[in-house]
């Protein structure tokens, strides 16, 4: 029982490091076109990688910081909302961040593509 | 309760933790988010929130603090980098010295106490202060290291590491650490016990008396006791033999035999007052107290000789290219 408990808070760890590089890259790639921040969950979330609201907004407070990018109120359906885009600073650490991201990608299906050992193979 | 009104309420508690400059900003569009999110359920519902639904929905996204931390910049104290060692530091400092100090200065008091309770109350309130204050110093040292000096963790050069460790070096690393542990007792007792002391009461009135030669020699044992210690920390911290380090050891055997020397001068070390004795009896304990100290003096210039034959050993050795193993010892 306590191993299964400390199996999943492990795999919960790491999926937490997993995600953290790529909600990164994620709204990075989403922020190519202006939205706010609750667009920004939705649009998010359709694609498949829900991201909650105390992890999105400081994320688009540091990126903004870093200068990834930039944002500005404005009124949209009589409210004040705050439009995220990519800066140009962005647009290229985001273009190296994908080829990164390839890069990594393809070097993972080449590692899963060679077949595991088998265990009486290793204890020999 | 109304909507608005849970609405301020979480906010304002958000806003109590959150940077002052950037509080109307960040709550500005935790708002609007919460606004959208509770158009977004109403509209999947078909009717306005109650507030049991507002409460779940406010319950989710999480406690203020935890709203309000994910905007506070990460603070470190100590650069993780340099945390074993900060770890290190503070078991040296509170296994080796301070439980030594604890040890001498505070239980001996007990002990002698008339009312050892009253005793143990004052060493436990003073030993707790003691005790928090060494690890204030210990981590703002660590923390001003890093705020001032954290890269220093980054200059190295693998020519400069200190060898690894051989299973023959084992004996030498309690040696050091064992030298280190002793000195800083000694250290110690001389600078508390000793500290501008002309005699050793006991109860019943009769006391040890020195004779002038220990206050003359002071300084210099405590100089020499606390210089050697911290040599041997150094080398217990980074162990591997140099000519130097053996040059250093060389140089304290022989500071301290010249010591011991110029104490053997001396015939008599302590003498006997207020007790209640015979003058026979006086004199037998005196001539015995003063053999006593004696032989420990020959003894400790024996041990310093040795030491010093060793190290001149090591040295002789490494100046003639004849490395053996014994050159891996400090």
């Amino acid at each position: 029982m306590h191993t299964t408990g400390t199996n999943s808070e492990l795999f919960e760890n790491l999926r937490l490091e997993l995600r953290r590089g790529c909600l990164s890259v994620a709204v990075l790639v989403q922020l190519r076109t202006e939205l706010y921040g609750y667009a920004i969950r939705k649009a998010l979330s359709d694609h498949g990688l829900a991201i909650d609201e105390n992890t999105l907004y400081p994320l688009l407070r540091r990126l903004e910081n870093q200068g990834l990018l930039v944002s500005q109120w404005r009124e949209e359906d009589k409210r004040n909302k705050r439009f995220y885009r990519l800066s140009p600073v962005g647009e290229e650490v985001l273009a190296s961040l994908l080829a990164e991201w390839r890069q990594m990608n393809s070097a993972l299906e080449r590692i899963l593509a060679v077949p595991a050992p088998k265990m009486q193979e290793q204890t020999q | 309760m109304t909507q608005a009104d849970l609405i301020d309420r979480y906010l304002n508690a958000v806003k109590l933790w959150l940077p002052k400059k950037q509080q109307k900003d960040i709550l500005a569009e935790l708002a609007e988010d919460l606004h959208s999110q509770i158009e977004e359920r109403e509209s999947a519902l078909g009717h306005p929130l109650e507030e049991a639904e507002l409460v779940v929905l406010l319950k989710r996204r999480g406690s203020p603090m935890r709203v309000a931390s994910g905007y506070i910049p990460e603070v470190r104290l100590i650069d993780p980098a340099m945390l074993p060692l900060y770890w290190m530091v503070l078991r040296i400092v509170l296994l080796w010295v301070l439980l030594p100090i604890f040890g001498l200065v505070f239980i001996a008091p007990i002990i002698d106490s008339h009312s050892p309770g009253k005793a143990l109350a004052v060493f436990l309130a003073t030993a707790f202060q003691a005790l928090f204050f060494v690890i204030g110093i210990v981590t703002t040292v660590f923390a001003l290291l890093d705020r001032y000096h954290s890269s220093w963790v980054d200059r190295w050069d693998p020519r400069k590491l200190p060898g690894g460790p051989r299973s023959h070096q084992q004996m030498q690393w309690y040696n050091d650490f064992s030298g280190f542990a002793f000195g800083v007792g000694a250290a110690v007792f001389w600078g508390v016990m000793m500290w501008h002391r002309g005699a050793f009461v006991f109860s019943g009135g009769s006391r040890i008396i020195l004779t002038p030669i220990w206050g003359q020699i002071y300084w210099l044992v405590v100089g020499l006791t606390l210089a050697r210690a911290f040599v041997d920390l150094y080398c217990f911290v980074r162990p591997a033999w140099t000519s130097a380090r053996s040059w250093v050891r060389l140089g304290f055997d022989a500071l301290k035999v010249v010591t011991a020397l110029v104490l053997l001068r001396v015939t008599s070390w302590v003498d006997i007052g207020g007790a209640n004795l015979s003058p026979a009896d006086v004199a037998k304990t005196v001539a015995w107290l003063n053999a006593t100290i004696q032989v420990t003096l020959i003894c400790a210039a024996a041990i310093m000789l040795f030491d010093g034959v060793r190290q001149g050993r090591l040295l002789w050795r490494a100046k003639n290219g004849r490395p053996t193993p014994v050159l891996t010892e400090s």
